[in-house]
């Protein structure tokens, strides 16, 4: 008998989104605000589980599952940002009458996130990531009526299906030359892999698969729209938390299932990051929807994290990895406070109706509401790397990780990245601070307050004191080495 | 003992984000000088019990920030560092007063940047971790970018995004090469530091010439860039002569690079891989920049461009002072530090009045001003004294030590500064000349003085460059300890 124990995070999580689901259907939309509180708990206890049992070590399910400080870091990634999404999203589904579809929605995307984390063997990973991602297709068309909501969500949903395919198929072909699907068996038959051609196609397979989650160019396609078009709080939990669910599927798989193949992968790997960073930097410049910004913006992030694979070092990794959850708290909050200045603007029916996340509606934002123009700043600012944030720390660590592995070119274009990035940042501040505002000042909902305040605790807490996060980010990166 | 380094830092930032949140002008401009004068309280208190005798670091804290990185938060103040605190310590008050009477927007965001700016640039000369030396080498672009930007001329954005782009991408490489420093020193010895002393000594070890010469040219390279030193100057003339008059006071008071030079270039510069050619770079740039900055001064129609090319002038002696490694002509170079910041402060002061009160800065528009401002055109004399250097004013002392002891080891470059001083008096006089005396411009119209605040603010620092000029030994006995310990380093390795 399996001791389920190790698994309380899971449990509490699905746990809650099976109840909120249950007792929705009985409740009248007014009351239906309670849930939105209930969920947040729910992953709050979660969340305290999974600290709780920081340092434990377990593989269960016949080894397909295991608990080590990599998943629990991770687990830390997504519940973090599932807090955030469902305190925001209380205000989001204020009356509305779908409130537990919405909850249980993130909570099960929470849950298959979770289990991509500790997931030590390709099929359980495939139906995990199947089930995140099949919960966010539905969550991004969340709006029903909004054609760029469900134009966004079409795409997703389209490209996503095809990657999956893709992936599977990869790890039909890993399969086939090794003729398992445990991730350590893998590993230890993968001169199978290394000297089949079967394995270069395997890992071109498995790069597409989750390079679309990643959002690495050039798989990236869907991700402006969907983060454009969902709703804030969703395009929120799909950057800062589902993106990440690629990033330790990819960790495991090729770190450590194919390792035989680094070579191969690496080479991949510096193309993507390359490509990806200074993509995402570009093209970012000229977007006058923040929403659109942040996504490109986000391809920006997930390049520099590719970095890690580039790089290969264990301070790389551990810059890589402290540089998911540093992002998961700064593009959180910035997907948050987008969302409300959306709220303000539809909610007061003036302005760019249209394209309610304009940068127009930021004009002025330090003056209406000033803490969202506040937190907004610290999260861009976080995003481009400046003292005393998150982003600050972890672009240190990785960046700096390319000079010990003597990859000065690398370190130069990401710096060089970095610095441009400043440009579209600075500009959205500029907007919030020094243009005049057009509108009154507006009252902010709780609910927002509440996840701003909670993202940008995150990000100063890693940026002013992060030897604790730092600690863990080691301890997981030791797991991959 | 109080913990004057942390104090120091803390106090006017503190003070900053009191500032921002004032209504009115009163409040922001009250608030903004009392913080300024704790802050110059406190300075003078760790002057009182500095000990100039010794090297040594003095006020030493250190607490454990990011141990599994190496990082902690380490600040001191020694003799390369006490006198540029007590720099910009006593110019912001007076630069406070200067402005007080001015009126513009947001001065609640005027004077927190002030102060944010002070707090920052104390950060830089104290901090002993590089961490925290960067964190705020970085923290000093906010407010001067601010400063261009929102209160600046005509170009403001333009000179502002220029000066942020140049110095922030030479930032970069300059991290690159703490970076570098940083991973060879583990390498080196096991042990990950960012403590600065320690990485200076560290690099001694390091096998690869190569290496060490790449992370001196790029850490050295972000420092020339901030001072500015010629050929990486082409930020300064826009940016000091945009921003507004206080702002230009900043940009002065911005002794980071030069700092940086003496802190952490110099004792590295005796282990890279060929110093000879590293010191005649040095040399070449300081007295390049000596000698570039005069002659395009000279050609300047606008008195504000005309004072900001004389200061990358006179930064360039403190390169080729640098550069001379002789204890006193290193010496000169950081008395010519604080010297240039006290001096240009009142040029810039005095550009700012007259940019005031006759509406232009075109030096041909101006004309026989001294009868209309008479109180400005005294300062304003001491100060333009002091800029050519005449004996008795601050600017002698320092490039009289400069010329004399660089000649020891640069003759070559000292004979091309003095070329220089030549031209140096040539167009401080003739501006001087043409602006200040001769006939009055009628088109001028009915023009006003300068208002007593003013007077009393800019008459103080030229009293100061006098009391200086007379009697340096308060700040150079302390400079000459210091120097001596670096050039003593150099010696020691047969440099």
């Amino acid at each position: 008998m399996e001791n389920l124990m190790f698994l309380a995070p899971e449990l509490a999580v699905v746990a809650t989104g099976l109840i909120v689901l249950l007792i929705g259907v009985f409740m009248s939309p007014q009351t239906k605000n309670m849930l939105g509180y209930l969920a947040t708990l729910g992953v709050l206890a979660a969340l305290a589980l999974t600290i709780q049992s920081f340092g434990t070590e377990a593989t269960m399910f016949f080894g397909t599952l295991s608990i080590d400080a990599l998943s629990q870091f991770f687990k830390l990634v997504f519940l973090a940002v599932s807090l955030i999404v469902s305190l925001a999203s209380i205000k989001y589904n204020e009356n509305s009458d779908h409130t537990e579809e919405f909850y249980s929605l993130v909570l099960f995307a929470t849950f298959g996130m979770m289990v991509v984390a500790s997931a030590n063997d390709l099929i359980l990973l495939f139906c995990a990531f199947e089930l995140a991602s099949l919960a966010t297709f539905a969550l991004a068309g969340f709006e029903k009526r909004n054609a760029r909501s469900l134009e966004g969500a079409m795409k997703y949903f389209i490209i996503g299906a095809i990657s999956s395919a893709l992936m599977l198929f990869g790890i039909s072909y890993v399969y086939g030359a090794t003729g398992t699907t445990s991730i350590p068996m893998i590993a230890e038959n993968a001169t199978l892999l290394a000297e089949n051609p079967i394995g270069l196609v395997a890992v071109v397979l498995l790069i597409a698969g989750f390079g679309f989650k990643m959002a690495l160019v050039p798989f990236h396609m869907w991700a402006p729209d969907a983060y454009q078009g969902s709703p804030s709080v969703v395009s929120s939990l799909l950057a800062a938390g589902s993106k990440k669910m690629g990033f330790v599927a990819a960790f495991r798989v090729f770190i450590v299932a194919l390792a035989a193949l680094q070579p191969d992968w690496q080479l991949a790997f510096t193309i993507l990051a390359v490509v990806t960073m200074t993509f995402g930097n570009v093209v970012a410049v000229s977007q006058t929807s923040v929403k659109r910004m942040l996504a490109y913006s986000s391809l920006a992030q997930a390049g520099y994290i590719a970095m890690a694979f580039v790089v290969m070092t264990p301070m790389a990794l551990t810059g890589g990895i402290f540089y998911t959850l540093a992002h998961a708290f700064m593009k959180a909050g910035a997907f948050i406070a987008a969302g409300a200045v959306v709220w303000m603007i539809t909610s007061q029916k003036t302005g760019n109706l249209d394209i309610p996340d304009h940068l127009d509606s930021f004009r002025g934002l330090g003056k209406r509401m000033p803490l969202a123009a506040l937190c907004m700043t610290v999260f861009v600012f976080a995003l481009a790397g400046i003292p005393p944030t998150a982003g600050f720390m972890a672009k240190l660590v990785l960046f700096s990780s390319t000079i010990q592995a003597g990859m000065t070119w690398l370190a130069v274009i990401a710096i060089l990245n970095s610095a441009l990035s400043l440009f579209y940042y600075a500009r959205l501040v500029r907007y919030m601070y020094f243009l005049p505002p057009e509108g009154k000042k507006i009252g902010m909902p709780f609910p927002y307050a509440a996840a701003l305040l909670l993202a940008v605790a995150g990000v100063l807490a890693m940026g002013i004191w992060p030897e604790p996060f730092m600690q863990w980010a080691m301890d997981a990166a030791q797991v991959l080495i | 003992m109080l913990p004057v380094a942390s104090l120091l830092i803390l106090v006017p930032l503190i003070f900053a984000a009191v500032t921002f949140f004032t209504k009115t002008k009163e409040q922001a401009a009250g608030l903004g000088f009392l913080g300024s004068l704790v802050t110059l309280g406190l300075t003078l208190y760790a002057y009182m019990n500095f000990d100039s005798s010794t090297a040594a670091m003095q006020f030493f804290e250190s607490i454990e920030w990011i141990p599994s990185l190496g990082v902690n938060y380490s600040v001191g103040i020694d003799g390369i560092s006490m006198p540029l605190i007590l720099l910009i310590s006593i110019v912001i008050p007076f630069l406070i007063l200067y402005s007080w009477k001015e009126d513009r927007e947001a001065p609640n965001r005027f004077y927190g940047l002030i102060l944010t700016m002070q707090a920052a640039v104390i950060g830089v000369f104290v901090a002993l971790d590089f961490l925290v030396f960067y964190i705020f080498w970085e923290l000093t672009l906010i407010p001067l970018f601010f400063m261009v930007n929102i209160w600046g001329g005509e170009k403001r954005v333009h000179a502002s995004y220029k000066f942020f782009i140049y110095t922030h991408v030479a930032s970069l490489v300059m991290l690159l090469g703490i970076f570098g420093l940083f991973y060879a020193s583990w390498q080196q010895t096991g042990i990950p530091t960012f403590d600065i002393r320690e990485l200076v000594t560290q690099f001694q070890f390091f096998e690869s010439s190569l290496l060490r010469d790449a992370i001196f040219l790029s850490i050295i390279f972000g420092f020339l860039a901030k001072m500015p030193a010629f050929p990486f100057h082409s930020w300064l003339p826009d940016a000091y002569s945009e921003a507004p008059t206080a702002g230009s006071v900043l940009f002065v008071l911005l002794k980071i690079g030069g700092y940086g030079l003496f802190r952490i270039s110099l004792p590295m510069l005796p282990n890279t891989g060929n110093p000879d050619l590293m010191i005649t770079m040095l040399g070449f740039l300081g007295s390049f920049s000596i000698l570039y900055g005069a002659l395009v001064a000279l050609r300047q129609k606008d008195l504000k461009r005309m004072i900001a090319y004389s200061s990358l002038s006179h930064m360039g002696f403190v390169t080729l002072g640098a550069a001379g490694l002789v204890t006193l002509s290193v010496s000169g170079a950081m008395f010519q530090q604080f010297s240039h910041g006290l001096i240009m402060s009142i040029l810039f002061m005095s550009a700012g009045a007259i940019q005031t009160s006759a509406g232009t800065r075109i030096i041909n528009n101006l004309g026989g001003l001294a009868k209309k401002m008479p109180k400005l055109t005294v300062v304003m004399m001491v100060g333009f004294m002091a800029s050519l250097g005449l004996p008795g004013l601050t600017g002698f002392i320092a490039e009289f030590l400069v010329l004399t002891f660089s000649y020891v080891n640069l003759p070559g470059f000292v004979l091309l500064a003095l070329l220089a001083i030549v031209i140096t008096a040539g167009y401080h006089l003739w501006a001087m000349q043409r602006a200040m005396f001769g006939v009055y411009n009628e088109k001028l119209g009915d023009i006003m003085d300068i208002n007593s605040l003013q007077v009393f603010s800019m008459a103080a620092i030229a009293l100061l460059v006098l009391y200086f000029g007379l009697n340096p030994s308060p700040v150079l006995n302390m400079m000459i300890t210091n120097s001596e310990a670096i050039v003593s380093l150099a010696a020691a390795l047969g440099v």
